[in-house]
């Protein structure tokens, strides 16, 4: 709904994490914990002369050409225990450096600068094999030591080490082997590789950190080279020619550009600015569905995990939030498909809970309210009856013009069944301030992307919940046992019937209490040129199909340009 | 004049003292500190107090400013807390690029408003002068923010003659450059072009009733020598005065266009900057910005000398 960032599937690292365990998933034994069945990286479109499945290559590959694209907003950096990543920011990353592990097609977890991931029989300690003859950008070897340095140094910093706190130690036992000794059992520890803290940079960067170089320049292990860097301007990086992945990458350059105002971003495209963009506007696929020289993948339908969801956000601990039949009122006035159809762009289906459809948590009947306004009424009439005032409160968002019109929207809506609603814009730092404090009664937001379900344990349990003025991660303060007790069985089992059983309770659980209104999914897209060929279809050095499209974020490893 | 420009320059750098003091003060009064911004949702008591202090902010404000300061007056503006990237890279960065905008955007109001309110204030309310107040009354109702996208769906979607975003710079590859200028430049002139009109033909019109006109007519001077030699100069001191304050304001105020057309220029760096809480290029920026106002300003009074000598007397 905004393409400001909030706390989105791969900004979770960067935003925080303070529970152990926050960065999990499937077991390094395979695929039998994964949280999810299928990829669903979705097609939208074919246009005259592109491939049959946009972002899926077609024909032989061809080495060579510049590819451009325009990013929704810059990064503030390189260095993964200091810099904060979210979409674009994995898209700089994918270019330079290369993860531990990997997300499969099929949501699995898999080596990628790993050879191995193994756990002990109590999943308390993983041992890592690296993968021989992988060299950083400097010519220098991946070693366990280096890898070694980069946890000390990730596990030092105040932004990613939270992250890593169900980590007791890193160690290197020989010059290729890695041991991860966990503070408790965690099945999924090897999903957490796959994120911001997995990325391994050359010891050659944490040099320059240590030395205190303010802008250290990327050493990594990716398919290409840092050139040149101005912020908000551009970014460049041309091909690895020693790259440890056979024949990869097709290109020989790769320009990145920061272009925040959506429809001058299309505009740039359309003018051949550049080769590809990136969206967070469902109107952006509908602008160019069907569009000839042009295809578009979006991340409808994502499957794996869960999706990013849009929604507003309830208080559970200050009135007149506090009172359920109050928030019941609120969920049963909204009319999502209304919303849907303004501000989806025709995308977006209707959401009951977290998961969508063909999820292997998603439940038909999650207990969620369905829009009823005349019960909503009457919820609102004995609100009034007992308290002698109907209940008034204020609805917050982010000062962003669509956001300002979804508000405006659901304000007509909760007024007509007699609910009073002021609308309040604030800045997205003053917001995310409120949340923590939790100073606010009613806020829009979206949130809960992620490859594992156990990665959004620290916004729902209960011992993130603190009072009126504190710092707490469970921003609603929604405090529900049965919520926290759901969480720890899916995050400590390894069962995958008795996991997936666990988090579709705290999904009904979570419709139950209603901290949420879910409005809609939060839907990524990317829109390229016809020639632009298999940037939604990587493969991982096992062999497997990669996930393509992870919520915006995608791999320029093996894009090539057809002529 | 030597007076009277050593008292402007003691008042530039009382100014700027103040503005320094104002600068600091305002960006601590603001709500939220840069900390919610690095620990995002790692913000606990514990990591807020360890990062304040490997930040300085727990030093007593008064403190802080004499840190700031001088380190400002040693070149060192600081480094953003969030990409460690100093203050005085992102001026360096910054600068050209919104310097040459607001450069073009003047060069091309000066073209275009000093003639037209030549030929209109000789013959004032024919249709000329009509049409062309209207029109200006109109440009100073159009905001950059939605010239821009106009501008952009006829001359870079519809007709492909420039980009749509974009910037080179000048010492790279000069044609790029100025081709990627226009369409940023011609988005935040259309304001100055209205105003400098306006003053300036309203001026003009005062002027060419006053008696030295009528004498240099009377002596057969041509129109064209009466115009630009004799009503030009007394009749441009409002625009000149509109001139600096506008020129002083885009520095800053180029921000929207910058944004739009994804030019790295100070207004968007500073914008960026004040979203993120990011204290130190904030303050920097917001310095540099303001003293470059008043120093403009000083230049502004140092030409008026040269246009108006009466000006010292006065």
């Amino acid at each position: 709904m905004s393409e400001k960032n909030e706390f989105s599937r791969r900004t979770f690292i960067a935003k925080g994490a303070v529970a152990g365990g926050a960065v999990v998933l499937a077991g390094a034994a395979g695929s039998a914990l994964a949280g999810c069945s299928s990829s669903t990286t979705s097609s939208s479109t074919t246009a005259a002369g592109a491939s049959s499945k946009p972002g899926y290559g077609v024909g032989t590959p061809v080495r060579g050409g510049s590819l451009t694209i325009g990013l929704v907003a810059e990064i503030d950096g390189f260095y993964p225990p200091n810099n904060h990543w979210d979409t674009n920011g994995y898209l700089y990353a994918q270019c330079l450096y290369d993860p531990l592990m990997a997300i499969a097609a099929d949501g699995s977890i898999q080596p990628y600068l790993a050879a191995s991931c193994t756990p002990n029989s109590t999943y308390d300690t993983y041992t890592m094999t690296l993968r021989p003859n992988v060299k950083f950008h400097d010519g220098s070897p991946l070693t366990s030591q280096v890898v070694v340095n980069n946890y000390t140094a990730l596990k030092a910093s105040l932004l990613t080490g939270q992250a890593l706190t169900q980590v007791a130690s890193v160690t290197a036992t020989d010059a290729m082997t890695v041991v991860f000794k966990l503070v408790a059992p965690n099945p999924g520890f090897t999903a957490g590789l796959a994120t911001q803290v997995g990325y391994m940079v050359g010891q050659a960067m944490i040099d320059q950190v240590n030395a205190k170089v303010a802008l250290p320049t990327p050493v990594g292990t990716g398919p290409f080279v840092y050139q040149n860097w101005q912020p908000n301007n551009h970014f460049t990086c041309t091909r690895n020619p020693n790259y440890w992945r056979q024949g990869l990458p097709y290109l020989d350059q790769i320009t990145l550009k920061p272009i925040p105002d959506t429809i001058q971003r299309e505009a740039t495209l359309k003018t051949g600015g550049v080769d590809m963009i990136g969206s967070t506007d469902p109107n952006t696929i509908h602008r160019f569905q069907g569009q000839s020289g042009y295809q578009v993948v979006d991340s409808a339908n994502d499957i794996i995990g869960e999706p990013s969801m849009a929604f507003v956000m309830l208080n559970t601990v200050v009135a007149p939030t506090n009172d359920l039949s109050v928030r019941q009122a609120l969920a049963m006035a909204i009319d999502q498909s209304t919303i849907q159809k303004i501000f989806g762009g025709g995308f977006t289906k209707p959401v009951n809970g977290l998961y969508l459809e063909g999820s292997p948590y998603y439940t038909a009947d999650t207990g969620y309210p369905a829009y009823n306004p005349a019960e909503a009424k009457k919820l609102v009439a004995a609100y009034t009856a007992k308290h002698g005032s109907a209940p008034s409160l204020q609805l917050l968002t982010i000062t962003d013009p669509r956001l300002a019109q979804v508000v405006q929207i659901i304000q007509q809506m909760w007024q007509q069944v007699g609910i009073d609603v002021t609308v309040a814009q604030v800045e997205q730092a003053d917001i995310i301030n409120d949340f923590i404090a939790g100073k606010f009664q009613a806020a829009t937001s979206y949130q809960f992307g992620a490859v594992d379900p156990d990665i959004n344990y620290v916004w729902w349990s209960t011992t993130t919940v603190g009072p009126v003025g504190s710092i707490a991660l469970n921003f609603p303060r929604n405090s529900d046992p049965v919520i926290e007790q759901a969480l720890l069985t899916g995050r400590h089992t390894t069962d995958q019937a008795t996991r997936v059983q666990a988090y579709q309770t705290v999904n009904k659980q979570l419709c139950k209490d209603l901290p949420y209104l879910w409005l809609e999914q939060y839907i990524f897209s990317e829109v390229a040129t016809s020639n632009v060929q298999n940037f939604a279809n990587p493969t991982l050095p096992n062999g497997m199909a990669g996930w393509g499209f992870d919520e915006g974020i995608f791999s320029p490893t093996a894009i090539w340009l057809s002529k | 004049m030597g007076k009277y420009l050593i008292r402007r320059f003691i008042q530039l750098v009382v100014v700027s003292f103040v503005i320094s003091v104002l600068v600091f003060m305002l960006v601590h009064l603001l709500p939220g500190d840069p900390t919610t911004q690095i620990l995002g949702a790692n913000d606990t008591a514990a990591n807020r107090a360890i990062l304040l202090k490997q930040l300085g902010l727990n030093l007593p404000l008064w403190h802080q400013y004499t840190i700031w300061l001088n380190a400002a007056f040693h070149g060192n503006l600081g480094t953003s807390y969030l990409n460690h990237e100093s203050v005085t890279h992102i001026l360096a960065t910054g600068a050209p690029v919104s310097i040459e905008l607001i450069v073009i955007s003047q060069v091309i109001a000066f073209a275009v408003a000093i003639p037209l309110a030549l030929v209109v204030s000789r013959k004032p309310n024919r249709w000329l002068d009509n049409v062309s107040t209207t029109s200006t009354f109109g440009l100073l109702a159009l905001p950059p923010f939605v010239v821009a996208p106009i501008l952009v769906a006829v001359f870079a979607v519809g007709l492909g003659w420039f980009p749509a975003t974009g910037y080179t710079p000048f010492t790279q590859a000069p044609l790029t450059n100025i081709h990627e200028m226009i369409l940023p430049s011609v988005a935040i002139t259309a304001g100055s072009i209205a105003v400098y009109f306006r003053l300036l033909r309203s001026d003009l019109i005062s002027t060419l009733q006053q008696d030295f006109i009528t004498m240099a007519r009377s002596k057969g001077l041509s129109n064209v020598r009466i115009m630009w030699r004799h009503a030009f100069r007394p009749s441009s001191f409002s625009m000149l005065a509109a001139a600096g304050i506008n020129i002083g304001s885009l520095i800053a105020g180029t921000f929207v266009v910058e944004l739009l057309f994804a030019m790295p220029g100070l207004g968007y760096a500073l914008v960026g900057a004040v979203e993120q809480r990011d204290y130190l290029v904030v303050q920097g920026l917001s310095l540099v910005i303001a003293i470059a106002f008043v120093i403009i300003q000083f230049i502004i009074d140092f030409i008026f000398t040269i246009v108006d000598p009466r000006v010292v007397r006065e």
